[in-house]
């Protein structure tokens, strides 16, 4: 059995699909591959905060409260609304104007970021983030009956929490039926197909610090995701280091012991989702996060802990033996 | 005429040899209704359907030596046929 595997760089990452035998009568999966690079093309081109005739920066522009928007949009708001309840807020996706503000208005891609090591040693004292005393996510709703994103104008919405996540998750659903299938967004990674179930996926989990390999999952299905510090990092027109996880109770980014985390979800958006809410939460509240999914968190000084079904060990159930000789 | 009366009363209370006796007889018969039921072959007991639901999820092997660098610079396009589980995958931030 072989697999496409189609590599390209969009949404300022590199995009990967592996994708196996079709179902009957579905496309070829070189003819699929290239159907979902032009969904990642529209989703790249239309959900950009970077590209100001894109449809999500016509949304923060517009001044109505009910803005018409395209199923993707919605969609697209739909994945941040979830992800800000699913973190308690942490992960808010009302935050444009304080990214911004801290350094972050164009896009980084192909920048190298600054050194890792060297914020971590000028990094204020830890601690972890919280949510905002009254989040304006809250105030954004979809509506789809109508085709409309409702909002009070000046409430400006930023994907960034959860766009790669999403656009895994959008191609894996037009996978569906494929005997197997890796769905790779800039290491957002949605994983699918019966013949998954059989033989698992290889997943590498990258260290924030070393580059090199942390962890290495078999995975057979859902999503995997991860968040660092290592890659979005600059300095600001102070001098201090700044990066792109912001703390939603102060706007500004946040120093919280740890510089990745890792999450497995149902889908790429959960895991996405709990692995910036992890990372954001501190090595404490990151155990807690990641306990029921699982996951793995760095912390600054490079330790990999593995937590929840993760940390434990391999359970090896040998057959019970009835008394009439049958297996039970 | 009262001592009468209470002559006939003593007369008909059984004496301790029968109510032993009687009490060991009546242990007897209950012990031997027990062993029979336990040694006898019990009826059929209601089957109970028991659905086990198992959720895979994930296996897991921590490598050893960690350090060796798995991302790689490639071409803008990369398309290709592979053997399944040739090339394996990348989680990273991003």
């Amino acid at each position: 059995m072989s697999e496409h595997d189609l590599s390209f760089d969009a949404m300022g990452s590199h995009v990967r699909f592996l994708i196996g035998e079709p179902p009957a009568g579905g496309l070829p999966a070189r003819e699929a591959a290239e159907g979902a690079r032009e969904l990642i093309a529209e989703f790249d081109r239309e959900l950009s905060r970077f590209k100001p005739d894109s449809e999500l920066s016509r949304l923060n522009a517009d001044e109505r409260e009910r803005v018409p928007a395209s199923a993707l949009l919605r969609r697209a708001v739909g994945a941040g609304l979830f992800a800000a309840e699913r973190s308690g807020g942490l992960v808010d996706p009302t935050l444009l104007r304080e990214i911004e503000a801290s350094g972050y208005a164009s896009s980084r891609a192909g920048m190298a970021g600054a050194p890792l090591d060297a914020a971590l040693a000028q990094a204020p004292p830890r601690r972890p983030a919280r949510p905002a005393a009254e989040p304006r996510w809250r105030k954004i709703a979809v509506d789809d009956e109508r085709g409309e994103i409702v909002r009070p104008p000046g409430v400006l919405f930023d994907t960034g929490g959860t766009g790669k996540g999403l656009a895994a998750d959008l191609v894996a659903e037009r996978l569906r039926g494929y005997s197997r299938f890796v769905v790779d967004c800039g290491g957002d990674i949605r994983i699918g197909g019966e013949d998954a179930l059989v033989r698992p996926y290889e997943v590498y989990v990258e260290h924030p610090l070393t580059g090199g390999r942390a962890f290495v999952l078999r995975l057979s299905r859902g999503g995997v995701a991860t968040s660092g510090l290592n890659i979005r990092i600059w300095r600001d027109g102070n001098g201090r280091y700044a990066h792109h996880l912001l703390d939603p109770a102060s706007g500004e980014p946040v120093w919280t012991g740890l510089v990745g985390a890792t999450a497995l979800g149902d889908s790429a958006v959960e895991a996405e989702t709990l692995s910036k809410a992890a990372l954001l939460s501190g090595p404490r509240g990151a155990r807690e996060v990641l306990a029921e999914q699982g996951g793995l968190i760095v912390h600054d000084s490079g330790r990999v802990e593995p937590v929840g079904p993760l940390a434990r060990p391999p359970r090896v159930r040998l057959p019970r033996r009835e008394p009439n000789g049958a297996s039970a | 005429m009262t001592e009468a009366r209470t002559e006939s009363r003593r007369a008909r209370r059984p004496g301790p040899a029968a109510v032993i006796w009687g009490s060991i007889a009546l242990f007897a018969v209950l012990f031997a209704l027990f062993a029979y039921q336990m040694s006898a072959p019990s009826q059929p007991r209601q089957q109970v359907l028991v659905r086990k639901l198992i959720k895979r999820r994930v296996v897991t092997t921590v490598v050893p030596a960690p350090g060796e660098s798995t991302v790689s610079a490639g071409p803008a396009v990369s398309s290709t046929q592979s053997t399944t589980g040739a090339a394996p995958v990348t989680t990273s931030a991003s």
